[in-house]
């Protein structure tokens, strides 16, 4: 980790202050490992890589076509916006990165490769947008992510995948309508260790059936998260008490499918739980409650209820196996106005409704 | 419901070989034709809690005092508006409770004021109300104590006659003593319930307060907010610590008597020849009375017999208390450590609170209830281990007397008679002195019905009655009813299944999920306490009920399951102090389960599940 770079910056050295210089995604990875959660390991390509990038574009002439090509576009015209959008990363992606970026990502690559202990890891390569002109956090989703990117050839051209993603269709509509500049915009990339599921899942810290935030709800299945998002399995159920940091509640469910990395065919493949593990809890105890313990320390870092996502690396031993690949504001509850419960009431009030009430004992 | 499952009153039928129970109870006890649509519209359960075994007639009375006394505190006295009394009735020696249906609206409205004048009134005075609550109860515990029992002299001595007649003799002492511990008896319970419906009420208030905020709190985390460590009920224990501490401080000569295998009077006798031993046995007399005025069981039972005499239990403890200090372990708990836990808990929960008013809410409640909820926990003490243990003493000296001249046949036999039953034995016994030299008594008759009932109570425990009777209510407002029996629709439930089920057909128990945590692993079921020496190293207790007299069992076991009592109850609070996982009040656990069974005890969820079956029978 040298200050003497300039093109990349470890996750070690950025805050939330670092947005500017490497963008919202890579900076938000910096503030919570700074923060002490434990994220994968990796690290961002500044906004200054790809100025330098773009600039070096201007020597081929390349610039100077792609701002006519882009200046003249109708936003509302969808086929000329695809049309446009692929003909401008193509070019963007043709272009040859400046020597001296390529040499610091290579040597980046490498030590990220030597810190783990694994020859030609995979990681994955994501955009990290500047959030000037994103205000939305759906916009965000738009810009590119790219998983299980293994060698240096690989990374190398993903990082400029996400360097032209800024040209995607939906980009370019967008700062077209909104008439932002498409040329004050930049974009970093955080390139972050793939996390070796064994396990993975999301975690609310607060409980999504009614609210409650005293309690944390962990949602858990076998392999990568990919099972959970898409339904198609109906994950594990824990609950655990914030206060008392006891789990008061667990649901093991039958897993039948899931999702896992194949390095063979350097793919993720979709296929069935083994028998033996269907009806196993895809957790253990110690690995609930520590994940209940990173997501209370999360919400108070943040001040706020937070989504989860984590995961349970099969290459780690407990308690480094235990990682947190992304967190974001919980906005359901949340957002919901805080309306006081029980309201002004006196402890007699409380009594008295107490003493009037008749427990109603349900018909079966 | 009836027609699913619960059989009406006069429906049920008992075997032939219980024919005549009812004999030994008071007629109002019984289901009667009179009273038919009455008892027929109400919802009866069995109530494992205050009576998991038959009934001895003479231990009906404290169920006969608070059947009184419960009710009357619902209903004229605070007045909770809408609760009515608990009932109460006996079906082939089992004890079935009810919670009466709610009054008239008009009745309701009317109750309602006086609630809030004097239910609001000793909310605010509690403090003081129980100062002198404890003071005149252990006063009322004194004067049983000094109740003598006369002996019946062949001649009254002169001192009596000269120089002036004191004009009522050894007979009417007899009587007046005897009426003089039932009215006792009445009256103590009369004061149990003056502030438990209240400390129940302000109990259930917070419970419900917390439950709006925290919709999913575990019933166990609300107990651990309000349960107490300065606990009167917890006094013996300690004492014991104390006094084992107290043994090795005094040097390796006590330590090795009290460690001996001889029995409790030996050990006093040997203590006592020297001057290290006198001083042990000074502290040991000091703590006797009250602390070991403890019952070994619930306090409801003459069998179950108290510390005082069986002094072979609270000895073993010592012992054990003894070797866990010299290996280093602490014996005592920690006060301090779980008054601050419980700070801490209460004040995470109420940082959790979002709004000013709410926080303002909880607090009121939270005060309330931590207030006079102390009540709940010390009145058991003073009441049913305490006051129990001198009655029953007392009860014992009558029986010594019925043998000494040939009424009885036991001392303890005087149980089988019930307290209506027992005047007529001393009038007996007291015209037959009266009338003079060789006057004969009915003694046969009485021992003969000893006999009889002796075989009855046998038969009562091979039969199972049905767990509820009569028509499941729509709503229920009586405070005990929902706190101490936990009536909700899932209870309601388990009892129709328990009317089908068979004990080897149920794999699964519900109770009160009273101590987080889930383990498996294997049952051993202990009934009464002199079994259990029988409980091994890791095993998980499976018993009708615990108190403090089984407190040492908790660093063996690593899971416990009773049959009765609540989140407040000995075991739930011990469990959750050791960190074990419980599950009180199951009702039919010791039932269903057998020693060898291996069994899951979600003490998350209050459920027990029965793994497997262990092949012994």
């Amino acid at each position: 980790m040298s200050n003497k770079n300039r093109y990349i910056k470890w996750f070690e050295e950025l805050d939330k202050d670092s947005i500017p210089k490497v963008g919202g995604k890579a900076a938000n990875l910096g503030e919570m490992i700074n923060a002490g959660f434990p994220i994968p390991p990796g690290f961002a390509i500044t906004i200054d890589a790809f100025e330098e990038f773009l600039e070096s574009a201007r020597r081929f002439g390349k610039k100077a076509k792609i701002v006519e090509i882009i200046s003249k576009i109708d936003p509302k015209n969808t086929q000329e916006l695809e049309d446009t959008s692929a003909f401008v990363r193509e070019i963007i992606e043709a272009t040859p990165v400046p020597e001296e970026i390529v040499e610091e990502i290579r040597r980046a690559y490498q030590e990220l490769c030597r810190k783990i202990g694994i020859e030609d890891v995979a990681v994955a390569v994501r955009s990290s947008a500047t959030a000037e002109d994103v205000p939305d956090a759906s916009f965000a989703g738009q810009q590119d992510t790219y998983l299980w990117i293994s060698r240096f050839e690989g990374v190398m051209k993903h990082v400029v995948k996400c360097w032209s993603s800024l040209y995607s269709p939906r980009a370019i509509a967008y700062r077209a309508t909104k008439g932002f500049s498409h040329w004050d915009v930049s974009i970093g990339v955080a390139v972050q260790k793939m996390v070796n599921s064994r396990s993975s899942g999301v975690m609310f810290t607060l409980n999504p059936t009614h609210g409650d935030e005293s309690q944390i709800v962990i949602e858990a299945s076998w392999g990568l998260g990919e099972a959970i998002v898409s339904g198609s399995v109906t994950p594990d159920r824990f609950v655990v008490d914030k206060v008392t940091m006891e789990i008061v509640e667990r649901t093991v469910s039958t897993k039948l499918y899931w999702t896992v990395y194949d390095p063979d065919k350097g793919s993720v493949i979709h296929g069935e739980v083994p028998e033996e593990l269907r009806e196993e809890p895809s957790l253990t105890d110690q690995e609930i409650i520590r994940l209940a313990e990173i997501g209370k320390k999360i919400e108070k870092h943040y001040g706020t209820p937070q989504d989860i996502e984590w995961a349970i690396d099969d290459d780690l031993p407990f308690p480094e196996n235990v990682f947190i690949t992304q967190s974001r504001p919980e906005t359901v509850w949340s957002k919901k106005k805080k309306e006081p419960v029980i309201g002004k009431k006196s402890g007699y009030d409380l009594i008295m409704n107490r003493a009037l009430t008749r427990y109603k004992v349900p018909k079966s | 419901m009836t027609d699913k499952g619960f059989p009406k009153p006069l429906e049920v039928e008992v075997p032939e070989e219980l024919r005549g129970w009812e004999e030994m109870y008071p007629p109002h006890y019984i289901f009667s034709k009179e009273r038919e649509e009455w008892e027929s519209r109400q919802f009866w359960y069995l109530d494992k809690i205050h009576a998991p075994d038959p009934m001895y007639p003479w231990d009906l009375i404290f169920h006969e005092a608070w059947q009184i006394a419960l009710a009357q505190y619902n209903t004229r006295v605070f007045c909770i508006p809408p609760a009515q009394g608990v009932a109460q009735r006996l079906v082939g020696c089992y004890f079935y409770i009810c919670a009466v249906e709610p009054p008239s609206e008009g009745t309701i409205a009317k109750k309602a004021e006086l609630f809030q004048k004097r239910a609001f009134h000793a909310f605010e005075h509690y403090d003081d109300l129980y100062e002198k609550w404890e003071k005149k109860f252990r006063d009322l515990g004194e004067s049983v104590r000094e109740i003598g029992i006369p002996d019946l002299p062949t001649f009254e001595p002169d001192e009596r006659v000269i120089p002036v007649p004191r004009g009522y003799y050894s007979s009417y002492d007899l009587m007046e003593a005897y009426d003089r511990v039932i009215n006792a008896i009445y009256k103590a319970w009369q004061y149990h319930f003056e502030y438990l419906n209240l400390s129940y009420l302000a109990y259930l208030t917070f419970a419900d307060t917390v439950r709006k905020l925290f919709p999913g709190i575990s019933e166990s985390t609300i107990g651990k907010m309000v349960a107490g460590a300065y606990v009167v009920m917890f006094r013996p224990e300690e004492e014991l610590a104390r006094l084992a501490r107290l043994a090795i401080s005094l040097g390796p000569k006590v330590v090795e008597i009290l460690k001996s295998n001889m029995k409790p009077e030996e050990k006093l006798e040997e203590l006592s020849k020297f001057h290290e031993g006198r001083e042990w046995i000074h502290s040991f007399e000091e703590v006797r009375d009250p602390w070991f005025y403890v019952s070994c069981g619930s306090g409801w039972f003459h069998y179950e017999g108290s510390w005082i005499n069986t002094l072979e239990v609270p000895f073993e403890y010592l012992r054990s208390y003894i070797d866990r200090i010299e290996r280093g372990e602490k014996v005592e708990r920690d006060l301090e450590a779980i008054d601050e836990q419980r700070a801490k808990l209460v004040e995470e929960y109420r940082n959790l609170i979002k709004s000013d008013e709410d926080r303002q809410a909880f607090d009121e409640a939270y005060g309330i209830c931590r207030k006079i909820y102390t009540y709940a926990e010390n009145h058991l003490f003073w009441v049913e281990h305490w006051f129990h243990t001198i009655i029953f003493e007392k009860m014992r000296e009558f029986g010594r007397l019925f043998v000494r001249y040939g009424m009885l046949d036991k001392v303890d036999d005087i149980f089988l008679f019930n307290r209506f039953e027992i005047p007529m034995i001393i009038e007996d016994l007291v015209t037959a002195w009266a009338l003079g030299e060789n006057v004969p008594t009915r003694a046969a008759y009485w021992k003969q019905k000893a006999e009889k009932r002796k075989k009855l109570l046998e038969a009562a425990k091979n039969w199972t009655p049905p767990p509820a009777l009569g028509t499941v209510p729509e709503e229920i407002a009586e405070p005990f009813t929902v706190m101490l029996w936990g009536i909700t629709s899932e209870k309601v439930a388990e009892w129709i299944k328990g009317v089908t089920a068979r004990p080897e057909d149920v794999s699964e128990i519900k109770g009160f999920a009273a101590s987080a945590g889930v383990i498996e692993g294997k049952a051993r079921v202990i009934r009464f306490l002199d079994e259990i020496t029988a409980v091994q190293e890791g095993e998980i207790l499976v018993c009708p009920t615990t108190n403090p007299s089984w407190a040492p069992v908790f660093t063996k076991i690593k899971a416990a399951v009773t049959d009765i009592g609540g989140l407040t109850s000995h075991a739930a609070i011990v469990c959750r102090e050791y960190g074990l996982p419980a599950v009180t009040g199951t009702g039919i656990s010791t039932q269903v389960i057998k020693t060898g069974d291996i069994i899951r005890v979600d003490g998350d969820k209050g459920i027990v599940t029965i793994v497997e079956r262990s092949n012994q029978e």
